[in-house]
């Protein structure tokens, strides 16, 4: 199966068909979307300026991290499966949005980013987990991990004001329901 | 309000805004990515005073860590909400959801600045911080720092026992000598909860405004 025809499998799901139908699913998967991602950003963005020594570098890293490790991942899960039935309602389009294309790209950078840190800078957090400044390594892993996570979000808006619809929506001919 | 929305929206400044494309876009942008900042330092507040987070740091050095960020990122989402109620200003004075994200957004901000007031004064933050900075044998220089900080004063409160101070602002000192442990009052817990709640509507209500007849039907001043 070609990238294209799934695609329009996704585009022609009955969930997909439900989020194009429903009157107020898609602005409470939106409002959810947006809250799980601010919440991404703003708890690894906690986690990035203590690589950068902010605002001191007493309480030990892995203790920063750690203690955020499940909001951030728990607000990534939602972030994912709210854009997955987002992406699902209006597959075509996104697909072949310019901006949802750099926002993928974005998210693939941050993993990216996040694997190297963790397979190879984290190796000697002994080091300087508490009172000492982090590695370059490290500092530059928290460097790209705001950039590129800002840059997330900024595609993720520019995709709602390029994407446009392959549909009427919302329908006007359909008797909603949620 | 209407008529409000309509004479703004022909303003030098409003069409500037529309006619430069990108603008819009990046105001939210902007207003997106300071909601992570604004939210998450208010949700780490919040998860401290209900224990959930750096329960080994006294309160007033978390508030000191967060509420700054907390303060100033209001400061930026105010600006470039400004700017983007010039932008749109029909679609955002018709939407039911701006006026009730207003009104929330004022009790949030009212409301938190109270609560910090009263559970870590100024002053306090340096004291508590110097405490938990002098480390193990400094446990005296730390319990007046958190004496002074449930004290609300910048005197030392007495070390031993629970400070009579602390559970007049509705703390109890589990650990005066750590001055770590700290348990809040029911009420005070409430709060946090509340704050918490009254965000995730904000946040929540601000993308609905995009939505404001399918959210709230015959409510919406679209109609």
């Amino acid at each position: 199966m070609s990238l294209v025809s799934l695609v329009q499998s996704i585009q022609d799901s009955g969930v997909a068909e439900w989020m194009r139908t429903s009157v107020k699913a898609m602005p409470i998967v939106e409002s959810i979307h947006v809250l799980a991602a601010a919440t991404v950003f703003g708890t690894i963005f906690i986690v990035d300026l203590r690589l950068l020594g902010f605002p001191n570098l007493r309480r030990p890293f892995t203790r920063v991290s750690d203690e955020l490790l499940k909001l951030t991942w728990g607000a990534f899960f939602t972030a994912l499966v709210t854009g997955v039935l987002m992406f699902a309602a209006n597959a075509n389009t996104y697909y072949e949005n310019t901006a949802f294309r750099f926002k993928m790209a974005a998210l693939l950078l941050a993993g990216l980013n996040m694997a190297i840190f963790q397979l190879v800078t984290f190796r000697t957090v002994g080091n300087w987990n508490t009172d000492v400044k982090p590695p370059s390594a490290a500092r530059v892993a928290g460097v790209l991990s705001i950039l590129v996570w800002v840059s997330v979000i900024f595609f993720a808006r520019w995709i709602g004001f390029t994407k446009g619809y392959h549909f009427e929506a919302p329908p006007t001919d359909v008797n909603f329901s949620f | 309000m209407n008529e409000l929305g309509t004479s703004l929206e022909t303003s030098a400044l409003s069409q500037a805004i529309k006619d430069a494309t990108w603008v819009i876009p990046l105001l939210q942008s902007i207003h997106i990515v300071t909601i992570g900042v604004v939210f998450v330092s208010s949700l780490m507040i919040a998860l401290r005073v209900l224990g959930r987070m750096r329960a080994d740091e006294p309160f007033a050095v978390v508030w000191a860590r967060f509420a700054p960020w907390m303060w100033y990122g209001l400061g930026v989402m105010v600006v470039t909400g400004v700017f983007l109620v010039i932008g749109e200003p029909v679609r955002e004075f018709t939407a039911f959801s701006f006026w009730l994200k207003m009104t929330l957004l004022a009790i949030a901000v009212v409301t938190t600045f109270v609560f910090g007031r009263t559970f870590a004064p100024r002053g306090g933050a340096a004291s508590a911080a110097a405490g938990v900075a002098s480390g193990a044998g400094a446990g005296v220089a730390a319990g007046a720092g958190a004496g002074a900080l449930y004290a609300g004063a910048s005197g030392a409160a007495p070390v031993t026992g629970r400070s009579g101070a602390a559970v007049a602002a509705g703390v109890s000192v589990a650990d005066p000598a750590g001055a770590a442990a700290t348990e809040f009052s029911p009420g005070a817990k409430a709060v946090a909860v509340g704050i918490i709640v009254v965000w995730l509507a904000i946040i929540f209500l601000g993308r609905a405004i995009a939505y404001d007849v399918e959210v709230w039907g015959s409510l919406s001043l679209h109609n």
